[in-house]
């Protein structure tokens, strides 16, 4: 379904030139749940951005169904692909309700019947008829990422990019919006490539993943052998045993 | 043996329009030299808890108490005088994000050196600044002192932070979220600097933060906090067989890395949890 062949984006020029992305390639199928797991500016993010158009491609190529998109990338594009950013604070307008947040997609892409179509994303993100007229701020963050979710469903993609959709929210807000984002993948066979920092989101979520660091992936593990702690780099390694939070038995004394 | 802090009915209320909110409501717990975490869900009143222990409340809330006690201290009555004498000195506090906390137009050697002055020690104020950075896992401390804060990573900023906190050698140690804003492997190191700290100095440590199964394995007790409340508290070891639902809620809810139950359980939240207990 998705195809990134030897990405590089680099960013800025001359001596504040930083190389983000070094060749990074991975694929995704129709249907499957891909995990990227990274630290701060390992790239994560980037492949996200840059699959979009949102960051410069310097190099290598990335094939939707089969076909090299094109940039600046053409409106059929977006109706395949959507994203669903981090913050969901920052993510909405905050002086747009949530119906106008909803309308403009639609009315961007031509879609029709967009009345049923608003009540349908919302009752499907299980937020009522009553959250339509309501701003941002009149909102909790778990309730904003619901509508940042149905904002990307409803031009109905095929593909869904999800950076990092529940660190800025509460753990017990997080298990409804990955449960949420679980049970709409079952329902409308998704492509999810999911962001995370979050190895335990990660192995909920997805099938397989990519471990990146300094814009490099590190390796590719299926979520079997992520179970089994089964990670040939140490940096995997080390990735999982900071993820169990701290051990003093392991400190240096 | 008198506790090093004793907090008895801690009420902490802000003005609305509809007259006053209590954001924390009658919370009690006493501390020695030990490590005692507080959890709760943003909005749970965990870091008004910790800035009130300081004299942080904003000044448009009102927080009141029975007992507050610091080393036989009445905190209730503290003027500003006092107060000085006593943050930095012998409490202090590190913030979630060194972004925001640290002076950006001030070298950290500047501020670190700073801490020192101000409570005493101005001739080694330099020495004692470049030990605490050296203490705190910093490689190469003579160029960090030089820095400004954008110079350096977050991780690296924390721990500058924390210097600066701990090269007074205060009596508490209130750390609110430390390590939220940081990677996983660089918020493992700085928790082991903490953990040093405590246990070489005998430092009291309050750990504030949202992250209930990194607290269990952090810290020796727990307060868990919900709508200004502590609903339960409970040593870090037994935190399997917590008894309050929301703590069972809390834990259950995180997806692990072994894979669980799908869907993940969510909290079902019970109105009866909001009633004040007395």
């Amino acid at each position: 379904m998705l195809e990134i062949v030897d990405l590089e984006v680099t960013f800025g020029r001359g001596l504040t030139r930083v190389k983000a992305l070094s060749g990074v390639s991975l694929s995704v199928a129709e249907g499957e749940s891909y995990g990227i797991v990274g630290e701060s500016g390992s790239g994560k993010s980037t492949i996200l951005r840059a699959i979009c158009g949102l960051a410069p491609m310097g190099g290598g190529a990335i094939r939707l169904a089969g076909a090299d998109v094109r940039t600046p990338r053409d409106p059929a594009f977006y109706r395949t692909v959507q994203m669903v950013f981090q913050d969901p604070y920052a993510s909405l307008h905050p002086r747009h309700t949530v119906d106008r947040v909803l309308s403009e997609p639609l009315a961007i892409h031509g879609f029709d019947r967009r009345e049923a179509r608003i009540e349908q994303a919302l009752s499907d993100v299980g937020l009522g008829a009553g959250f339509r007229f309501r701003y941002p701020h009149q909102l909790s963050g778990g309730q904003r990422q619901r509508v940042a979710i149905a904002r990307a469903l409803i031009v109905e993609p095929k593909v869904l990019l999800l950076d990092e959709p529940t660190s800025a929210l509460d753990a017990s807000i997080q298990a409804e919006v990955l449960n949420l984002l679980d049970r709409l993948r079952g329902e409308r066979g998704l492509t999810y490539v999911l962001v995370s920092h979050d190895l335990a989101v990660v192995a909920h979520m997805c099938e397989r993943l990519s471990v990146m660091q300094h814009g490099r992936e590190v390796e590719e593990l299926t979520r079997a052998r992520l179970q089994a702690r089964d990670a040939s780099q140490t940096y995997t390694r080390n990735l999982m045993t900071a993820s169990d939070g701290f051990t003093r038995a392991a400190a240096p004394s | 043996m008198t506790p090093l802090l004793a907090v008895d009915n801690l009420r902490i209320a802000f003005p609305s329009r509809t007259g006053p909110v209590e954001v924390v409501r009658g919370v009690s717990f006493t501390l020695g030299r030990e490590r005692l975490g507080i959890v709760g869900e943003s909005g749970s009143g965990k870091s008004q808890t910790g800035r009130a222990l300081l004299g942080l409340t904003p000044v448009s809330g009102k927080a009141t108490a029975d007992r507050l006690e610091f080393d036989g201290i009445d905190l209730r009555r503290a003027d500003a005088k006092l107060w000085r004498s006593l943050r930095g000195a012998r409490l202090s506090m590190v913030m979630q994000d060194p972004k925001f906390s640290l002076n950006p137009v001030m070298t950290i050697g500047r501020q670190i050196e700073e801490a020192v002055r101000l409570h005493g020690g101005a001739s080694e104020a330099r020495d004692r600044s470049l030990a605490m950075l050296e203490a705190v896992q910093i490689r190469d401390p003579k160029r960090v002192m030089a820095a400004y804060p954008h110079e350096l990573s977050g991780g690296m900023g924390q721990r500058a932070m924390i210097a600066m906190m701990l090269v007074t050698e205060p009596d508490l140690l209130i750390a609110d979220e430390p390590t939220s804003a940081l990677d996983v492997t660089v918020q493992v190191e700085v928790l082991r600097i903490l953990d040093r700290l405590v246990s070489e100095r005998g430092m009291g440590l309050i750990f504030i933060s949202h992250d209930l199964r990194l607290v269990s394995t952090f810290c020796d007790r727990v307060l868990v906090m919900y709508a200004g409340q502590v609903v339960e508290e409970i040593a870090a070891a037994d935190l399997g067989s917590a008894t309050h639902p929301y703590t069972r809620g809390l834990l259950h809810c995180l997806p692990r890395i072994e894979g669980g139950v799908r869907p993940l359980p969510t909290l079902t939240r019970d109105a009866a949890w909001l009633v004040e207990k007395r």
